[in-house]
């Protein structure tokens, strides 16, 4: 294999996180994507098929809206994999709904190595060199298989890593257990701590549950993940999340990010004003939907996501379901750089209905 | 609740009533042909025919003129012996497609031409011009004074109903495909009764290389916009609607002509404004890249958010069984007509042709005879609705014979 994508993967981790200028990171990555399009399209016969068949003369591309992408809906129909099956140390699945095809992403040591120095950077970059005392919002049944890994058990996991002294929000039953949290927040009172958790559950299960607890977490840091639609179903803004915060535990250190299994460890953090920015290995283009092309700062489209972390399977370039917006290029606000964008919820499903009904539509 | 349809609107009622209001239907048969069948499907006829904005729905009402009905009254009179009577059944039960928004008219127009009465349950999921269209309906049935023998309502499949209406009913049409066929096939029909299933169904075209060469421009546009209502109307997703483009010629010249006719045919999308939205657009990308991943396709290309074009493979054909609609075309080249039997199963319904000589057009029917295939009819005629669907005779089912011998 060759060595072009890791040898730019480490150059931009050697950089200050999220404090890259968009050109000077742009002409690194270029170089490290095009290898990883050349690297699956001669280790993934399915992705050579695709990029032959749909792709014809994008071998090299000269700018980073060039690259070439794949739906990320492939991975639930097709097993793409970039390396022999023997390598494969796990293999991440999405979390859907039962009886909806899940997403299963092949992952080698080398891919799961450069996930772990990905996440510990971005990480670092919010919890400083040490690790500190994590509070897990979620309960440590959620991660029972590792075999056959679960979007949300492997984001636990995932970040589990960079806590110590691990407490868990929840008990094994997935019910709220107050004492566990009091019991942690004692152990290191006056100390530094930190929490995780998928945005719904921080908000259902600790939140809603525990608001009336006095509990103070002025300590403690949050990071939280997961999308805003089912916050948005309750009518729950990002703002109304932090003041809660503040108001009921004073809370005030807040930190969302953006990710997804298929480019599992690739972190889009929140800045200090509020957008996303990729780390510096990673970038985004947001997509016109009507005529795919890239869209200008300011223009809502499907947020497509490139990142140098895949090489076992071929997820270096996506197009995700997701609408989102550039808002910033180089905003400069406390050193964040890059491309600072807002994700504005999922690409409405759309169904097309024929002669065929199904049957649940009989019924609706 | 049962929701039942009267030209004021919708009103609930008790599954009780519902059964009992079915019940009086029994024994209303009128003779087939009857003055007041004919009367009510001109009268819709002429509600319908200027309807330009929903042009599913002018084709629907030229169909119900009353020149094309007396010529479906002496095509069906010309297939009964002297000493048959065509009689009606009696009670037919009608479950229409969710989606294509007509075929609930044509079933029950038909089966009311029969003399029979009816029952149509209506979709849950009903647009707005779909509502009108059923309103405008009761209307005239209203004002002939036969609305008494038609019930159009709408309830949940869980409640049973389909399963107690079945019980009483001597004709039963069940549209919607394989699953739904079968689903409401475990309730039975009366035993004397006739139960008939449409199940899932696929379509193709057919389209000579040489024909289209010689096409000027004008007349190119002509088949692109034909094309057009072929595979636009309803999102591509009725069973007639033609997924495979199969071309019949020289394969690299094909492919140049096949590229011509398909640009000119996202012409005709931006002028009709058809679009898709971004949902559409991107389970369609991902059909692209599935079927070229998985090898059934060996290029892709997109003419715009509308229009997909799928190069499969010629050895591998075999046509997609996925099911992706909305503007992909499933695209082959092979040398002869009879080659297209190759993209027929038995799912087949429609192949739409141009070009071809009427020999050539019966060459490839005799083919067909063993694999799969309906109607072979001429592009444009893709959603026509014949009375003759699936290969089903639909007057002929509806009636029955009586038999006379001096």
């Amino acid at each position: 294999m060759s060595n072009a994508f890791a040898a730019c993967f480490d150059h931009l981790l050697a950089m200050t996180p999220y404090g890259v200028a968009q050109s000077e990171k742009e002409s690194i990555l270029l170089e490290g994507l095009n290898d990883l399009t050349s690297h699956h399209r001669a280790a993934c016969p399915k992705y050579a098929r695709i990029l032959g068949g749909l792709w014809p003369g994008a071998d090299l591309s000269t700018e980073i809206a060039g690259i070439p992408y794949l739906p990320v809906s492939i991975f639930k129909s097709q097993s793409l994999s970039s390396v022999p099956e023997s390598d494969v140390r796990m293999t991440l699945t999405s979390s859907g709904t039962t009886g909806q095809q899940v997403s299963r992403i092949p992952v080698d040591a080398e891919t799961s190595l450069r996930q772990q120095r990905a996440l510990a950077n971005s990480l670092g970059h919010i919890l400083g060199p040490k690790r500190l005392p994590m509070l897990v919002i979620d309960s440590s049944a959620v991660f029972r298989d590792p075999k056959l890994m679960s979007a949300r058990g492997a984001g636990v996991l995932g970040i589990m890593r960079y806590g110590r002294e691990h407490a868990f929000a929840l008990g094994p039953d997935f019910k709220p257990d107050i004492a566990a949290v009091r019991h942690f927040l004692a152990q290191h009172d006056g100390h530094p701590f930190f929490m995780f958790g998928f945005t719904f559950m921080v908000w259902l299960e600790f939140y809603e549950r525990f608001k009336g607890e006095g509990l103070d977490l002025s300590n403690g840091i949050l990071i939280h993940s997961g999308g805003w639609k089912k916050m948005i179903d309750r009518a729950v803004t990002p703002a109304d999340f932090r003041s809660a915060f503040h108001r009921d535990f004073r809370l005030d250190r807040i930190v969302n990010f953006y990710g997804m299994v298929e480019q599992i460890g690739t972190i889009f953090l929140e800045g200090p004003d509020g957008l996303l920015y990729p780390p510096n290995f990673a970038d985004v283009v947001i997509r016109d939907p009507s005529t795919w092309r890239a869209c200008e700062v300011g223009q809502t489209g499907i947020v497509q996501v490139l990142s140098l972390l895949p090489s076992s399977y071929p997820g270096h370039s996506l197009l995700t379901e997701d609408l989102g917006r550039i808002e910033a290029i180089d905003a400069g606000l406390d050193g964040w750089m890059g491309k600072g964008i807002r994700v504005l919820g999922r690409v409405p499903k759309s169904e097309l209905r024929g002669c065929s009904d199904v049957i649940g539509a009989q019924a609706a | 609740m049962i929701a039942v349809f009267s030209s004021a609107g919708v009103a609930e009622m008790p599954e009780f009533g519902f059964m009992q209001q079915i019940d009086k239907m029994s024994d209303s048969s009128l003779a087939p042909f009857s003055d007041v069948s004919r009367e009510i499907l001109s009268r819709l006829s002429s509600q319908l025919v200027g309807r330009r904005e929903t042009p599913q729905f002018a084709a629907l009402g030229y169909w119900l003129r009353p020149a094309s009905i007396t010529r479906l009254k002496t095509s069906f009179a010309a297939r009964v012996p002297a000493n048959q009577f065509p009689v009606a059944r009696g009670m037919a039960f009608h479950l229409p497609p969710s989606n294509v928004d007509t075929i609930f008219v044509y079933s029950w127009a038909l089966s009311l031409l029969a003399g029979n009465a009816n029952i149509v349950r209506l979709p849950s999921r009903r647009s707005p011009q779909v509502e009108w269209l059923i309103r405008t309906l009761l209307e005239v049935l209203e004002a002939v004074g036969d609305a008494h023998r038609h019930l159009f309502c709408a309830y949940d499949v869980g409640t049973g109903l389909n399963r107690e209406i079945s019980l009483r009913a001597d004709l039963r049409m069940i549209w919607g495909g394989d699953a739904k066929v079968n689903d409401v096939s475990s309730d039975r029909v009366r035993p004397d009764g006739l139960s008939i299933g449409f199940p899932d169904r696929k379509s193709l075209s057919t389209i000579d290389g040489d024909a289209y060469f010689r096409l000027d421009a004008s007349a190119r546009d002509a088949l692109a916009e034909r094309l057009f209502n072929d595979i636009f109307w309803f999102d591509q997703m009725a069973c007639g609607s033609p997924r495979v483009i199969v071309w019949v010629g020289d394969s690299v010249r094909c492919e140049d002509l096949s590229r011509d006719l398909y640009q000119r045919l996202t012409r005709v999308t931006s002028r009709k404004s058809y679009s898709v939205d971004a949902g559409v657009a991107l389970a369609k990308f991902g059909y692209l890249n599935d079927m070229l991943a998985s090898g059934t396709g060996r290029a892709a290309y997109r003419l715009g958010n509308e229009l997909s074009v799928l190069q499969l493979d010629p050895g591998a054909v075999k046509p997609p069984d996925k099911i992706m609609g909305g503007g992909v075309i499933n695209h082959v080249v092979f040398p002869h007509i009879e080659d297209v039997v190759s993209a027929v199963d038995h799912a087949t319904q429609t192949i739409t042709h141009f070009g071809f000589d009427i020999e050539s057009l019966k060459r490839l029917v005799e083919k067909l005879a063993f694999k799969g295939g309906f109607r072979v009819v001429p592009v444009g005629q893709a959603l026509n609705f014949d009375t003759t669907w699936d290969g089903i005779p639909l007057l002929d089912y509806m009636t029955r014979r009586l038999v006379l011998i001096t």
